[in-house]
């Protein structure tokens, strides 16, 4: 079935943000810092106050005591948290920190003004690179705190060290996954506006947290929550850079509330680089104990992670995430990892699309390959080695979490398959002969989606879902989960039509409205449908044993006798002795021949929480040839087979893989944020900052194998960052694998053309 | 994304433009296709008081053969000269360039004039326009001159324009019979534009040695180049691969190839030797087809 | 972004020495400087308008002398800043003769910040070279009037 998203979406007839305008509405700029490292001695805004059109000049000074700080909702052991403000009080950490903000009765006027406001900055030393950050000499990016480590965390288990021990080689390698900018189609964006009447603020957001952001923006206005409301209209796109809460987000309200109209304020493509979170930046130290025949024993990781200059909402947990899910789908039996989260004066890292799965995957499916490389065993036979087995499910992993479900063999050899492995291998050794570079890269994946218990997450990891038949038997469903893009006005439409019989065209979608839909918690994490999904198929059936009790009561007979055909309720074994669904929801509503102590109406709501994650997994084949005088990267063949459960909606599923591999093929080849040692950021707009074009994306051939989860009714497993976490491993291990005749073993991300041709040049080719 | 204020202009008439120009001075910028000045004014990178958009000056686009002489109004777009039959009949080497442009949206508004007095030293067209020793018609209201193309691109973002002047016409002789050229480009992977791109057009005597050799190199130095050191070693000589890779050696002679998170001058001058020889092939390739 | 490099002037070293040490001739060999104005020892305001063709802006900020050791050696540190960010030059000119001829050895390093760091990167290489052809280019200018 195609997306009910499209038709509007294509013809320009969503709304967006910037799409809003209300009566007397305001614009803001926002002036930001050009250093990485400074104290703000003065600021002078006289002129700019002066400036035609200037409402007002909001500086941190005004929002001292007046304005929350930015919360940060990750929990973890002695995390230091300096305070964050929507704008800056005293000192700058970032280029791109938020310094005044100029309000004007245009967004001409705002930025013109920007430029008139005089700031004396005193520079301070800054740093950039985290492991000088760590050490003595370095600058502290906060003078409160002693150093620039910003967390601890470690795991331990299955005797390790004794492991090593035992281990007939030892391979190491450092992994460095370089920084990422998240570039969403539409920037952040915000329009506050403030009713004094009803007293309710409305601030409608691009976000995809709208209740969380709810929460917190009382919080930060000091507003009693009841009076906000938070709307997300159309969100273009987000891959984890709008779940967060923003200082812009608390500042627009706060500024609508106090000069009493519609305040707005859309961020440009240069602030989107500068003052969105970035994504992964982690170096990892690898090293994995190993027998002679295959079998991996342990394996090792410091992870130093560049956390940048504050926290944003779950900033210091992603390399949490990181450590969970390091051993991959290997039976690896004991694990040693100790992440150390580091400040430096950068814009603060947090979740993009995978949030720390990604890294894991990567530095795993690395190692794996330089074991079979070390050993000189085929990658493929390496992996098969270490899966668990089918039996092994529910597999609970040395990190402390359970495998919901899996066969891994059973993906991997629907991919060699369809890739021709072994004709691969073989083309690959004729081709080396005549000095070219074909490189085959696996990746065998498992990710954790469907967040997920409330154990594991700060605000709770539910979700809910209501179901409303309306008195014509057309259905309203509201979801807390908050899809931007991922298409669950389409499949959600779909299960509960499936669940009644009737047509998906009879059901709507609604969601990202604080008034509109019960709390839930949002879309991330590839929850919505695993988690907000779930939830409302149990509304729905609540809501189909009601109709059945009904249907019952109307035909005279045991509910238990009625059954759900399409369009109407049937007496089992009795074809002809039916309700059509419209009558028995109209007797609902009517409410003159109900049975005894049925209430009237036909909504429900149910607030469900898993009791696990779930593990999606697969296998991905990449097929490259790297040119062997420019370095340049051609992607021959993607093979995507994966495993998310049981899938509702093929053409999405296979939406999602597309779009995460090419997002993956960004990073492997092309994406880093690039800053320079004073904290420039020298990659700020997408003349530099390289994501991937239509012309870079290969074909993409998909298949699928079905495990279903056991933690959900419907099976599902959930699949919108897999492609992420699974293709940058693949493409980087089909370059390694390319560049083998040369001696090749690791390759840094991205895997620019110059580095592979400086790596050409070096040995000759 | 928001510019700075500017008076915006919008003549029928290429007198008028003149006119416009020369009473708003250096205050004033030539609006063509917008494709490089308008996100600069976006960035306020770029803050003209004025802007004089040449959109609607009707006589400023086209594409003509008189003589064995092509002439090519400023305001045609990289889509126009991509597609237009007589070019690719009688100098592929232009749409092959112009097809190597940006995307699709890039090519159906920008110009060809606007592209060339922008002047960005990364450009695609300056290598064509070299290659093809092309001559730039400049208008002011005291009249025209000719600038050939070695001359018009003086330094990064400068050319031979004077306050007053509008680049209204390209002009060059079509290939002659046994030409052939080519356009190859290894493409920025964010910007697109070139981080080396080279044009190259040769012509054969009837005894397969290169009576005419130019290439035209882009992106590597601050302005455009001709490669005269690799034409040096093609003229006169018969023309096969092993030649061509030799010749090709001499691509960044006499330049200080520039230095970006891309690339490094090391590997612009490596990249400048391999495309220029893959350039002279496809050309030396379709010369030899038309033998 | 270090800068480095050599230019020969065709002038004594005394007489170009005295011309890179006079901060009226500094104000003529900045390109685009449109004011320079004492302000405490060997330190100067200035205005100027830098920019390339259609890119051009202004700036405020000092230029200041120091390590003058004539006829041989002095440094020059410029700091700017404006609607871009800011642009901060430090550098030594080490001064040679030979044959009546000036060779000028510049080594030095510029930092730029805020939008010229974020979006210029593609163009700074080429932009600090034009800057300092014309430098260098004004003070031969300068060298053949004295």
């Amino acid at each position: 079935m195609k997306r009910k998203e499209d038709p509007r979406l294509i013809q320009g007839l969503g709304h967006y943000v910037d799409d809003l305008s209300l009566p007397g509405q305001l614009y803001a700029a926002i002036l930001r810092s050009p250093h990485a490292h400074a104290r703000l001695r003065k600021i002078d805004r006289s002129a700019a106050e002066r400036a035609a059109g200037v409402v007002a000049v909001i500086t941190g000074e005004d929002i001292r005591g007046v304005l929350g700080t930015i919360p940060v909702a990750a929990a973890l052991p002695e995390l230091k948290v300096p305070p964050h403000y929507p704008l800056a009080i005293d000192n700058i950490c970032y280029v791109g920190e938020p310094v005044a903000v100029v309000v004007a009765d245009d967004r001409y006027r705002a930025r013109d003004a920007v430029d008139l406001i005089e700031v004396d900055y005193e520079p301070l030393p800054a740093v950039t690179d985290p492991e000088k950050a760590l050490e003595k000499s370095s600058p502290r990016v906060h003078e409160q705190f002693k150093d620039n480590q910003a967390c601890l965390w470690k795991i331990e288990a299955g005797f390790p060290d004794r492991a090593f021990k035992k281990a007939d080689r030892i391979v190491r390698q450092r992994f460095l996954n370089q920084r990422l900018i998240p570039v969403a189609m539409e920037p952040r964006g915000v329009l506050a506006s403030y009713d004094p009447g009803p007293e309710l603020l409305t601030v409608w957001s691009s976000t995809q947290i709208p209740h969380l952001l709810r929460t917190q923006i009382a919080a930060m206005l000091n507003v009693p929550e009841m009076r906000v409301r938070v709307i997300a209209p159309e969100v273009g796109g987000g891959f984890g850079s709008k779940l967060n809460v923003y200082g812009e987000e608390a500042l627009v309200a706060h500024l609508a509330m106090k000069l009493g109209r519609p305040v707005k304020w859309m961020e440009t493509r240069r602030e989107n680089f500068l003052a969105t979170i970035h994504g992964r930046d982690q170096i990892d130290d690898v090293e994995v104990a190993v027998k002679q025949d295959g079998r991996i024993l342990a394996l090792k990781c410091r992870l130093t992670a560049d956390l940048g200059a504050y926290h944003q909402l779950l900033t210091p947990a992603i390399p949490t995430l990181t450590g969970l899910l390091m051993l991959g789908c290997y039976k690896i039996p004991a694990v040693k990892i100790e992440y150390v989260g580091v400040f430096t004066n950068k814009m603060a890292t947090d979740a993009y699309r995978g949030a720390g799965r990604p890294e894991a995957t990567y530095l795993i499916e690395r190692m794996v390959d330089l074991v079979a490389l070390e050993l000189g065993k085929d990658p493929a036979e390496i992996r098969r080695q270490n899966f668990p087995k089918p039996k092994d499910f529910p597999y609970s992993t040395p990190t402390g979490v359970i495998y919901d479900s899996g066969n891994y063999e059973a993906t991997l050899k629907k991919a060699l398959e369809l890739a021709g492995y072994k004709k691969l291998r073989e083309e690959q050794k004729k081709l080396w002969k005549q000095g070219r570079y074909l490189g085959i890269g696996l990746s065998t994946y498992v990710e954790i989606c469907a967040m997920g218990p409330s154990s594991a997450m700060p605000a709770g990891g539910w979700e809910s879902g209501t179901v409303r038949i309306e008195p014509t038997g057309k259905v309203t469903v509201l979801t807390g989960a908050s899809p931007h893009g991922q298409g669950q006005e389409t499949s959600f439409a779909q299960v509960v039509a499936d669940e009644l019989g009737i047509s998906p065209d009879s059901v709507i979608v609604i969601h990202g409205d604080t008034q509109a839909v019960p709390y839930g918690i949002g879309t991330f994490g590839s929850r919505a449908t695993a988690v907000g999904g779930t939830a409302m198929f149990l509304a729905v059936q609540k809501l189909k044993d009601k109709l059945k009790r009904l249907a019952g009561h109307l035909l005279g007979v045991d509910p238990k006798r009625i059954e759900m055909g399409e369009g109407k309720l049937v007496v089992k074994g009795k074809p002809k002795k039916s309700k059509s669904f419209l009558e028995v929801v109209q007797a609902a509503y009517v409410a003159k021949t109900l049975p005894p102590n049925f209430e009237p109406g036909l909504e429900a709501t149910t607030f469900f929480e898993p009791s696990n994650f779930t593990f999606p997994f697969g296998a991905h084949v990449c097929v490259v040839e790297v040119d062997a005088e420019t370095g340049d990267v051609h992607i021959l063949r993607y093979v995507a087979v994966d495993d998310c459960g049981n899938v509702i909606n093929p053409l999405l599923v296979d939406g999602q893989v597309h779009g995460g591999i090419v997002q993956a093929l960004g990073q492997a080849l092309f994406e880093e944020a690039v800053y320079d040692e004073n904290g420039q950021l020298l990659t700020g707009e997408l003349m530099d900052y390289a994501i991937p074009r239509a012309w870079d994306v290969p074909r993409i051939e998909t298949a699928r194998t079905v495990t279903p989860s056991p933690v959900n009714p419907m099976g599902v497993k959930g699949v919108g960052e897999a492609g992420t976490i699974a293709a940058t491993p693949a493409i980087v291990n089909a370059v390694v694998d390319a560049l083998r005749p040369l001696g090749v073993r690791d390759i840094q991300m991205p895997l620019k053309r110059e580095r592979l041709w400086a790596l050409l040049e070096a040995r000759g080719s | 994304m928001i510019p700075a204020s500017f008076e915006y202009f919008a003549p029928r008439s290429l007198e008028e433009a003149l006119q416009l120009l020369a009473h708003h001075g250096t205050e004033a910028k030539l609006l063509a296709g917008g494709h490089s000045l308008l996100p600069m004014m976006k960035l306020r990178l770029a803050t003209p008081r004025t802007l004089i958009d040449l959109g609607r000056i009707r006589g400023l686009s086209y594409i003509r053969e008189d003589g064995g002489r092509i002439s090519i109004g400023a305001m045609t777009t990289h889509a126009e000269v991509e597609s237009s039959e007589l070019l690719r009949r009688r100098a592929p080497l232009l749409p092959e360039t112009a097809a190597e442009i940006g995307d699709v949206q890039v090519r159906n508004r920008g110009t060809l004039g606007g592209s060339l007095a922008h002047a960005d030293p990364a450009a695609d067209y300056p290598a064509a326009l070299l290659a093809l020793d092309a001559e730039c018609v400049l208008t002011s209201q005291k009249g025209t001159r000719t600038v050939v193309a070695k001359d018009f691109f003086v330094d990064m973002l400068t050319t031979a324009l004077q306050a007053g002047e509008i680049l209204t016409e390209v002009r060059f002789a079509a290939d002659s019979p046994r030409t052939g050229s080519a356009y190859r480009k290894l493409h920025h992977p964010a910007s697109g534009f070139a981080i080396v791109g080279v044009a190259a057009r040769l012509t054969l005597d009837a005894t397969g040695k290169g009576s005419a050799v130019s290439v035209g190199i882009t992106g590597v130095a601050p302005k455009p180049y001709r490669a005269t050191g690799v034409e040096r070693g093609l003229l006169g000589q018969t023309l096969d691969a092993k030649r061509i890779a030799e010749a090709s050696a001499q691509a960044t002679r006499g330049v200080e190839p520039l230095s970006d998170l891309q690339a490094s001058a090391r590997y612009r001058a490596a990249m400048a030797a391999v495309f220029t020889r893959r350039a002279l092939a496809a050309a030396l390739g379709r010369a030899q087809k038309q033998g | 972004m270090k800068l480095e490099g050599t230019q020969t002037i065709s002038a004594p070293r005394e007489g170009v020495y005295r011309l890179l040490s006079d901060p009226a001739v500094i104000a003529r060999l900045l390109p685009g400087c449109e004011k320079l104005e004492p302000a405490g020892p060997d330190t100067y305001e200035v205005k100027m308008k830098l920019g390339l063709a259609a890119l051009s802006g202004s700036y405020q900020g000092t230029v200041k002398l120091s390590e003058q050791r004539p006829p041989e050696h002095l440094r020059l540190t410029v700091t700017s800043r404006g609607p871009w960010g800011f642009a901060d030059g430090d550098g030594g000119f080490t001064l040679s003769e030979q044959g009546g001829q000036t060779t000028v050895h510049y080594a030095g390093e510029l930092k730029v910040g805020g939008m010229v760091a974020s979006i210029g990167s593609r163009l700074l290489d080429g932009a600090a070279r034009m800057v300092i052809a014309q430098f260098f280019k004004n003070l031969e200018r300068e060298a053949a009037a004295e």
